[in-house]
Formats: C-alpha cells, sequence, structure tokens
C-alpha cells in the first residue's frame, strides 16, 4: 500500500513539474491549457481516491468531491478558452 | 468533518471560478501582472504541500500499525513542510507589499492576496489540527483500534493540498 502511495507522490510531483515546464515553454496560450488542465485533473483524482482514501468510500462522497474537481476545473478551462477566442 | 470539508471546497470553487471569469473581460491586465509573481516560489511550495500530504499518509499508516510515535514523526514531517510553505508565503507577500502591491492595486492582485491569504489561514488551522493530532499520538493517545482523529486531521490536510493543487496553475500557471 505505501508502495502505492510512493508511487502517486511521485507521480504528482512529476506532473507539477510538466506544467510549470509547460508554462516556462514558448508555447501559446491556447497550447498549454489542455495539458494544465489535465495534469490538474489526474493530481485532483490522485488526492482525493488515494490520499483522501475515498475511492471505495460510502456514496455520495466520492462523487461529491469529484464532481467539484471536475466541474470547477471544466469551467476554468471555458473560462480561459472564452478568454483566448 | 466531510460537511466542512465540502463547504470549504465550495467556497474555494466560487473563489476559482469568480477569478476566472473576472480574467475574461481583462486578459492583458492578468497576463501582465501574473508576470510578476515568483513562480519558483509557487512551484516549490507545491511540492511542499504534496509531499506533507503524502506524510500525512504514511502517518495514518502508521497508526494503523499501532505505531503511535512513528505516527507522531511523520506528521511532524508533514508540517515541517507545512511551516516551511508559510514561510515562503509569507516571503511572497513581503515582497509584493515593499514592491508597493496592494489588494486595490487591480483586479489580479486582488485576487491573488485574497485568495493566497484565505489559503494560508487554511494551511494555518491544518497545522494547528496536525499539532493537536500530532501531540495525541506523541503521548500514545490513538492506537490501531481507535484512530479516527489522525483521519480527520489528515482529511483536513489533503483537502489544503486539494484546493492548491488548483490554486497554483489557475494563479501562477495559466496564462
Amino acid at each position: 500500500m505505501m508502495k502505492a502511495a510512493t508511487f502517486q507522490w511521485l507521480i504528482l510531483l512529476a506532473m507539477t513539474a510538466v506544467a510549470v515546464g509547460l508554462s516556462q515553454a514558448s508555447l501559446s496560450d491556447n497550447a498549454i491549457l489542455a495539458p494544465v488542465l489535465l495534469t490538474t485533473l489526474v493530481k485532483g483524482r490522485i488526492v482525493i481516491d488515494r490520499f483522501m482514501a475515498l475511492q471505495g468510500a460510502i456514496a455520495p462522497w466520492r462523487w461529491i468531491v469529484l464532481g467539484w474537481l471536475v466541474v470547477v476545473v471544466g469551467l476554468i478551462g471555458f473560462a480561459f478558452h472564452m478568454a483566448q477566442t | 468533518m466531510w460537511f466542512f470539508i465540502l463547504a470549504e471546497l465550495l467556497v474555494f470553487g466560487v473563489f476559482f471560478l469568480a477569478y476566472a471569469f473576472a480574467r475574461t473581460r481583462n486578459v492583458e491586465l492578468f497576463n501582465a501582472s501574473q508576470l510578476e509573481l515568483d513562480q519558483l516560489s509557487g512551484a516549490i511550495n507545491t511540492v511542499l504541500l504534496i509531499s506533507s500530504s503524502y506524510f500525512v499518509v504514511r502517518a495514518v499508516d502508521q497508526i494503523r500499525h499501532d505505531r503511535s510515535r512513528s505516527c507522531a514523526y511523520w506528521l511532524i514531517a508533514a508540517m515541517t513542510c507545512g511551516g516551511t510553505f508559510l514561510a515562503l508565503k509569507l516571503v511572497e507577500f513581503g515582497a509584493k507589499i515593499e514592491a508597493g502591491i496592494s489588494m486595490s492595486t487591480n483586479t489580479f492582485f486582488m485576487f491573488y492576496l485574497g485568495l493566497g491569504f484565505f489559503h494560508f489561514m487554511h494551511v494555518v488551522l491544518g497545522m494547528v489540527i496536525l499539532g493537536a493530532v500530532t501531540l495525541k499520538a506523541w503521548k500514545g493517545g490513538y492506537s490501531a483500534t481507535s484512530y479516527g482523529g489522525v483521519e480527520t486531521g489528515a482529511a483536513y490536510w489533503h483537502m489544503v493540498d486539494l484546493v492548491w493543487i488548483i490554486l497554483f496553475p489557475l494563479i501562477y500557471v495559466l496564462h
């Protein structure tokens, strides 16, 4: 179990590095939007399902927190996309 | 505790969306102001909070194995990361104030300082909670059959981490 947690921690660190790297690269605002938001979604899911241990928890807690993550990140993506067009 | 956590997430969610939609009307201002932020400090703070969350996971695992003292050590490691996060944040805020930046400078900095300080206060509260849990764990107040307090403190700390996981790319990375 702890091996999995250590692996997930390393994934979280790697995804943070990817997001920062993308923002430093000479890419357009549009080009970094989707990958950065995708890494945010994956990181959020790891924290919710693994660190908070909500995967397998009694409904509806997991779905409420995951739903919050998807709605907030989705609307942020929509707002940034709207600002670019 | 979960109702409290959900209420907190809801409030942060509203602030995040307010920032994102306010930006649609001031894209150039937001992008120019964002360049004044210390992205490295934000990235280091992300590493610190993610690592502290991982240390809290280890603490919960230790108490499940009835290792109270080891649980306390992992919690101390998590709080060290949390304390460093707060120190870096104070340096970051201090630099902005020294540069004459305040919440009234412009809309971007109103959100940056407002959201940052709101999250900062949650980290402080999380540290207080983890401190109380650590003290009890150190004294052997939890066991493999009774560790609800450790799980509750852990859930709150992970919520603080989860919020930062969105706050960091939103304010420091996306442009």
